[in-house]
This record gives C-alpha cells, sequence and structure tokens, in this order.
C-alpha cells in the first residue's frame, strides 16, 4: 500500500523542477552571490559595504523608502475615502465606481508612463495650459523628477488600494453607527472611534501591499528616466543589464536589501494589526 | 434604507475623474494629427491605419499572444499535477506547495528577473536561451494567480467528497481527478487564467531584462514608438488598453456568474 502511493509523488515532479529551476535557485544564487566579489569565491561584506557607503545606492534605497511609504500613505487615505463613499452610498453610481476601478487597476507599466507623458511632459497638455493660463504651478511642473514623478505612484495606488478596502467595510455594521448617533456621537466621532479601528487590520495589510508594490514599481520609471535615476529596482536592474560590465555581487546585496526592506514592512503591519485585533473583542 | 450621500457621490465622482483623465486626454491624442495647444487639430484615424499595415506592429502582436501560451499552460499542468498528490494523497506537502507558489508575490519582476539572467546567462545549455529563460520567469511570475484560481475551484466543488463519489461508481482515481474534478472547475481555470494573460501582456520588466529588445512584444513596441512619435505610440497605447479591459471585463463576467451559480445551487 505505502510503496503504491509513493508512485504517486513523480506527478510533483514537474512542479518541483520548474519551481527549482525559476524561483528558488536563483533566489539562492542571488543571496549568495551578494556576498561574493564579482569573479572571486569565498566570503565577503564588501558589497554590502558599497551599498551602504556609495551615495548612490544611500540614495536609491532613501529615495525608494521614501516614494514608497508617501504613495502608500496617500493612497491609503484616498482608498479610505472612496471605499467610505461607496460604503455610505448605494445605487447605480457604485456599479460605475467599481467598474472603472477594476478597469484601471490593469493600467500600469508603459502605458501609464505614455500617459503621463501626454499629460504632464515637457510639452504636456497640462503643462500647455498652465503656461496659456499662465498658472506656474502647473506650467513649471517637471515630471522628470522624484516629486514629479510621485503623482504616477498616486495613481497606480488608488484602484489597488480601493478595490482592496472595500470588502473590508462590510464588516462595520449599522447597527454601530446608530448606536454611536443614540449616544450623541457624530459621524467624525464613529469613524475616528469605531470605524477606522475596526479597520486598521484591513487598513494595515493594504498598506503594506501599497507599500511592496510602489517599492518594486520599475517599468513606468524606466520608460520616463531610463538609468537615470536613484531608485532601488532601477538600480537593480541596472547592475545586470548595463552596457558595463555586469555586477551581480552589488545586484545581490541591492536585492537583498530591497526584499529585506520587503519583509521588513510586512512584520511591522503583522505586529500592528495584531496589536488592534487584541484591542477589539471582535468574533 | 439608506439616504443619498451628496459627499460619498462627490468623491465616487472625483476618484473616478481623477483615475480616467489620463485614459481620456491619450484615447482624444490617438485621433488626432497633432496636439500641441490646449485644443487638438486634425481629425483622422491614420495613427491606426499605419499601425495596422505595419509589420513590426503585427509581429509584436502575434508575439505577445504566443508568449502567454506555453507559460499558462504549462504551469496549469504543473499545478493541477501537483495539487491532485497533495490534496489525495499528502496533505502535509500542501503547505509547502502553497508557500512555493506564493513567494512570487513578494519577489516581484525586477528581483526575479535578474536572479534568473545572471544565473543561467554564462552556461552554455539549453537554459541560457533567452526565450526560455523568459518562459520559465513567466511560469513563476503567473504561479500565484494560478495556484490560488485552482485551489479555490477544488474548494468550491468538494473535491474529495466528488472523488470518493466517482471511486463508488468504480472510476480510479486519477480518472475522477481528470474526468470529473476538473472540468468542475475548468471556469475557476479559464478565470486565471485570463488574469496571467493579462499579467503577461502587460509585463516589461521581464522581457526587457530577459529577452533584450531581441523579440519585441506590444508593451516594448509602446515604449520605442513612445519615443520616436508620439501620436503613433498612443493608437498602441488605445489597443493595448483595449486588449487589457476586455480580458478584465471577462474575468469579471465570468466571476460574477460563477457567484450567482453558487447562490442558486445553495
Amino acid at each position: 500500500m505505502k510503496r503504491k502511493t509513493y508512485i504517486y509523488l513523480l506527478a510533483l515532479v514537474p512542479f518541483l523542477i520548474v519551481a527549482m529551476l525559476y524561483e528558488i535557485v536563483p533566489l539562492i544564487t542571488v543571496i549568495l552571490k551578494s556576498f561574493q566579489s564579482d569573479g572571486g569565491t569565498g566570503f565577503t561584506l564588501e558589497n554590502y559595504q558599497a551599498v551602504f557607503s556609495k551615495l548612490l545606492y544611500q540614495k536609491a534605497i532613501l529615495n525608494s523608502l521614501k516614494i514608497s511609504l508617501t504613495s502608500a500613505i496617500i493612497g491609503i487615505i484616498i482608498a479610505f475615502l472612496g471605499a467610505r463613499a461607496a460604503h455610505q452610498h448605494q445605487g447605480k453610481l457604485n456599479h460605475i465606481f467599481m467598474a472603472v476601478l477594476n478597469m484601471v487597476s490593469n493600467f500600469a507599466g508603459i502605458p501609464l508612463a505614455f500617459a503621463y507623458m501626454i499629460l504632464l511632459g515637457n510639452a504636456g497638455l497640462i503643462v500647455s495650459i498652465g503656461k496659456e493660463f499662465g498658472i506656474d504651478m502647473l506650467a513649471n511642473y517637471n515630471l522628470y523628477t522624484m516629486n514629479g514623478m510621485s503623482l504616477i505612484y498616486v495613481y497606480f495606488q488608488i484602484p489597488l488600494s480601493t478595490l482592496l478596502l472595500i470588502p473590508a467595510f462590510d464588516g462595520v455594521q449599522k447597527q454601530w453607527k446608530e448606536a454611536c448617533t443614540l449616544l450623541g456621537g457624530t459621524q467624525g466621532l464613529f469613524w475616528r472611534k469605531v470605524g477606522v479601528p475596526v479597520l486598521m487590520p484591513s487598513i494595515l495589510s493594504t498598506f503594506s501591499v501599497l507599500f511592496a508594490n510602489a517599492l518594486a514599481a520599475y517599468a513606468t520609471i524606466y520608460a520616463l528616466m531610463m538609468d537615470n535615476i536613484a531608485l532601488l529596482p532601477v538600480q537593480i536592474a541596472g547592475c545586470f543589464t548595463g552596457e558595463v560590465r555586469i555586477r551581480a555581487g552589488l545586484g545581490g546585496a541591492l536585492s537583498v536589501v530591497m526584499m529585506l526592506i520587503m519583509v521588513i514592512m510586512i512584520l511591522i503591519t503583522n505586529g500592528l494589526s495584531k496589536q488592534f485585533q487584541k484591542g477589539g473583542n471582535r468574533k | 434604507m439608506k439616504k443619498k450621500n451628496p459627499g460619498s457621490i462627490a468623491v465616487m465622482l472625483l476618484v473616478m475623474i481623477y483615475l480616467l483623465i489620463p485614459l481620456v486626454i491619450s484615447i482624444i491624442y490617438s485621433v488626432f494629427k497633432k496636439w500641441t495647444g490646449i485644443l487638438p487639430e486634425g481629425f483622422s484615424i491614420g495613427n491606426y491605419t499605419s499601425l495596422f499595415s505595419d509589420p513590426n506592429f503585427l509581429a509584436s502582436v502575434g508575439r505577445s499572444v504566443g508568449m502567454c501560451i506555453v507559460p499558462i499552460l504549462l504551469t496549469i499542468i504543473i499545478v493541477l499535477l501537483a495539487l491532485f498528490v497533495t490534496t489525495i494523497y499528502f496533505p502535509k506537502l500542501e503547505k509547502y506547495v502553497q508557500i512555493i507558489c506564493m513567494i512570487p508575490y513578494t519577489i516581484q519582476g525586477v528581483i526575479l528577473s535578474v536572479s534568473i539572467l545572471s544565473l543561467y546567462v554564462g552556461t552554455k545549455s539549453i537554459l541560457s536561451n533567452r526565450m526560455v529563460m523568459l518562459m520559465g520567469a513567466y511560469c513563476i511570475v503567473i504561479l500565484p494567480y494560478i495556484y490560488q484560481g485552482i485551489r479555490n475551484g477544488m474548494r468550491a466543488v468538494n473535491m474529495l467528497t466528488l472523488i470518493e463519489a466517482a471511486e463508488m461508481l468504480g472510476a480510479s482515481k486519477i480518472y475522477a481527478f481528470f474526468r470529473v474534478v476538473v472540468p468542475n472547475i475548468i471556469s475557476a481555470i479559464i478565470v486565471s487564467s485570463l488574469l496571467a494573460v493579462g499579467i503577461i501582456f502587460g509585463d516589461y520588466v521581464l522581457i526587457r531584462n530577459l529577452a533584450g529588445t531581441s523579440a519585441p512584444n506590444m508593451q516594448i513596441f509602446l515604449y520605442q514608438t513612445m519615443k520616436s512619435d508620439s501620436t503613433k505610440a498612443s493608437a498602441v497605447f488605445v489597443i493595448i488598453m483595449f486588449v487589457t479591459f476586455v480580458i478584465t471585463a471577462i474575468v469579471l463576467f465570468l466571476k460574477s456568474r460563477e457567484g450567482k451559480d453558487r447562490v442558486q445551487k445553495k
């Protein structure tokens, strides 16, 4: 009996081969190579030293952290307002709202970069409008800077985060709101003291998805800036595909740093979210 | 029941306007000859006609479609086989299969592509072929979606009971799995494959890093045209977005129909 069932393990083999060849072994090698100097063998920390001492890479880490955090925070605030609006209003508009969100959630990468180039690029439509009417803020908008691109980050965070948050609002019960109103509380008080704390676990997990999403964003940025910007994914790809020689060790170290940032963010949000779940006695 | 809430309506409208502006502007841009001032000039669909007679563009469309087929079929087969064995014979291993399938969620495009590239690029075997690398990478990228789709499908049809019933009628487990369970979860498989099509269609990172510009798909074609001719690029843009929206719409439709079916069964 036993022997017979072990034969079925063979059916796992194709899955394991693909996973090994293209997921597990490549990841392990990148991590290992980050502890080796290029071409050499033996253990070294010089790649990490380079990452943390060279200005370009310090800036890449800081910029990536900054834009991921800000775009995730702005994204989550807009998503909260949008999802709350969808929760409070029932009607035809909700269907349209959901349809637009779903549609736009696939609007990313090169097409998104292109659309923003037309809108806010050097000869973009909004920039021309700004020039025509003398609105300096629009006329001088420079898409090709870190701040200029933050609009794009916010753009692709909105549909994702709103779609993730909308189901969570089903957990906010009408009775709580009524109870709050009966006790003399206002809408604002309800959301501050009841709504947001109840939703906090969903908000935090959405936040970590947004953070990871922004941290790894590459295509849109590359389309606008090529390799000329200090951001982690761009610098990582540059180490492996640049015109100059391949710097696998350095790229590996940068990749490890990026993965660590992601893991740390997941741990932080999970930890915080447990705090909120402990506080309430929801079933 | 709920009173109309003007604030909520305003918020939803504002979000939608913000999200739709870039799309609408790009679409308008594609049907005019020139748009340097405030208003576009010279309506024309020339961009589209010249695009559809451009062999490079047609080849990129073909590549985008072709590149979906192998990875999706392969991933469906390996995941079906793996889930067949783990759910029926080795439930303890299921956890590990799940972990392997979920890792790609966190290592997104850039890290995956450079790690595959740096591992195989120098070796003199079939693995160093750039197309083979790309196909392998696509399998991994779509793995979480295919896995979840098939897994949820299996849960929904109550797979173990189905197999028991088929066995009582004299079928073997393998027969029961592939002839009874798989046809029952086919709509879940289709939905997850469509999601995968959407991902591969929208991919730029993997193909750029792994295949370079030797085999441009539609995304790379768009990237190259937008550097030279932005009105032509806007037509490419519209076609890409159109295809993406059609895929999304089919997925949503199939999902909502599935949901309704389940409600009716209950």
